[in-house]
């Protein structure tokens, strides 16, 4: 019984401690520094924060850089299917141009019918927004967090917790500033939750992510009456994101209420990074 | 010229699993991720060059690898180095202690490679308050489990070719 004890305590020794061929350092010592890492990635002092930083912008360029090939093929490609199905498209853009003419008329009569609407309440919203466009660097589609990177950071001054929109659309937040770049933690992440408003009930709700492409609504109150087609804006709750940006329509599927995104989170090459929510506190 | 030719195949295929090892990581390709299942081909490249051929991956290079990966998904440093050396660990391991080379024994004792691994990934997760779908994790895991024995294949045919 104790021979095999001590079998077992030389084998441990040799895999675990001893530097192998070619090798300078054992395996024990690299385990312990990735603990040491971990646990230093819970501090947040600023010289800490300068070397993560660092690392991180030259990690990214470097990914940059070796996943050009991947990306220029899968430019290509896409550019060959929509090549091919050039034919189908046109006769389908021509059907919608025809159905978008005769809905034009009727838009126009509402502009209007708006525009006097607004002056009769004196409606006098004007947005203290300041929108900094950003190109979406890296794209990697984590099967664990939903994000990517834009090629902007603490160099245009960006900070955590900035509203991110494609267009006029909300789609995440920002949670990781570096020197040149930031990551964008997408609504569809497992680690997103975000106040919002369903109109036009006007009920309030979390926005939670689960990693699929549509987010749910979470904590609304009983008998919502929430149908699919309600639209989904930012509640502003909290004082962290501004109220009124559009998220989505609502989606009833087997009772649970998804939300159908404006935005598809996969086409994405530029956003709107909103830095005048948090500079003006 | 035969002979410059057989030194480059011999430098190209002994380089190979380096070059992939960090090409997964810069990628952001470590979990192959398919539309009914996924891959951690990161975890059988560890396990399988650590336990056939140790000098072609040494550890430092597994950890920066693991680091690089922890950066381009998001996650906090430190935690795929942590598991990916775990499941150098345990190949290191089954190598002092097993005498035959078969895919079998290769095939089981890559289980307990990929629980740890997973153990400790869900615990350095869990510690950092970051969320995952661990649904995802535990299909991953069985999927990795599962096509072992392919890349198995492959790389072996690969390591055939750095025999001189």
């Amino acid at each position: 019984m104790q021979t095999s004890r001590e079998d077992f305590g030389i084998v441990v020794r040799s895999a675990f401690l001893s530097k192998g061929t070619q090798k300078r350092f054992s395996l024990t010592i690299f385990i312990i520094i990735s603990i040491l890492f971990i646990f230093l990635e819970t501090f947040d002092l600023k010289p800490l924060s300068f070397v993560r930083s660092v690392l991180k912008d030259t990690i990214y360029r470097g990914s940059l850089i070796v996943s050009s090939p991947s990306k220029f093929t899968n430019n290509f490609k896409n550019s060959f299917t929509s090549h091919i199905q050039l034919y189908d498209n046109y006769s389908k853009l021509k059907e919608e141009n025809n159905q978008l003419k005769t809905k034009i008329s009727k838009s126009n009569f509402l502009e209007l019918e708006n525009f006097q609407l607004k002056k009769l309440l004196a409606d006098q919203v004007k947005s203290k927004s300041n929108f900094l466009s950003a190109r979406v660097m890296l794209d990697k589609q984590s099967p664990y967090l939903k994000s990517f990177i834009i090629n902007m950071g603490s160099n245009k001054n960006l900070k955590n917790g900035m509203t991110v929109m494609d267009g006029p659309n909300f789609i995440g937040r920002i949670v990781d500033v570096n020197y040149f770049s930031s990551r964008v933690l997408l609504i569809t992440d497992f680690n997103s939750k975000i106040p919002v408003v369903v109109e036009p009930l006007a009920k309030h709700a979390i926005l939670s992510g689960h990693g699929a492409i549509e987010p749910t609504l979470e904590y609304l109150p009983e008998n919502h009456n929430i149908k699919s087609g309600n639209k989904v804006y930012t509640s502003g709750k909290g004082g962290i994101f501004s109220p009124g940006i559009p998220i989505g329509e609502a989606k009833i599927e087997n009772e649970i209420i998804k939300v159908l995104l404006y935005s598809d989170l996969s086409q994405i090459t530029f956003v709107n990074v909103n830095i005048g929510n948090l500079d003006n506190k | 010229m035969s002979l410059v030719n057989q030194i480059f195949k011999f430098k190209f295929f002994n380089f190979l699993p380096l070059f992939l090892l960090f090409f997964i990581s810069f990628n952001g390709n470590s979990v192959l991720d398919l539309n009914f299942f996924s891959i951690n081909l990161h975890y059988i490249l560890v396990y399988y060059w650590t336990l056939r051929k140790p000098e072609t991956l040494g550890y430092s290079l597994i950890f920066l690898s693991g680091i690089i990966s922890d950066v381009i998904y998001g996650f906090p440093l430190g935690i795929n180095s942590l598991s990916l050396l775990v499941i150098a660990g345990v190949a290191s391991y089954v190598r002092v202690v097993t005498v035959r080379i078969t895919l079998i024994n290769d095939w089981i004792s890559f289980l307990p490679a990929l629980l740890f691994a997973n153990f400790v990934y869900f615990f350095s997760l869990y510690f950092s308050n970051y969320n995952i779908d661990y649904l995802f994790l535990f299909k991953n895991s069985v999927f990795t489990f599962i096509f072992y024995p392919i890349l198995w294949g492959l790389f072996s045919l690969i390591l055939n070719l750095t025999k001189p």
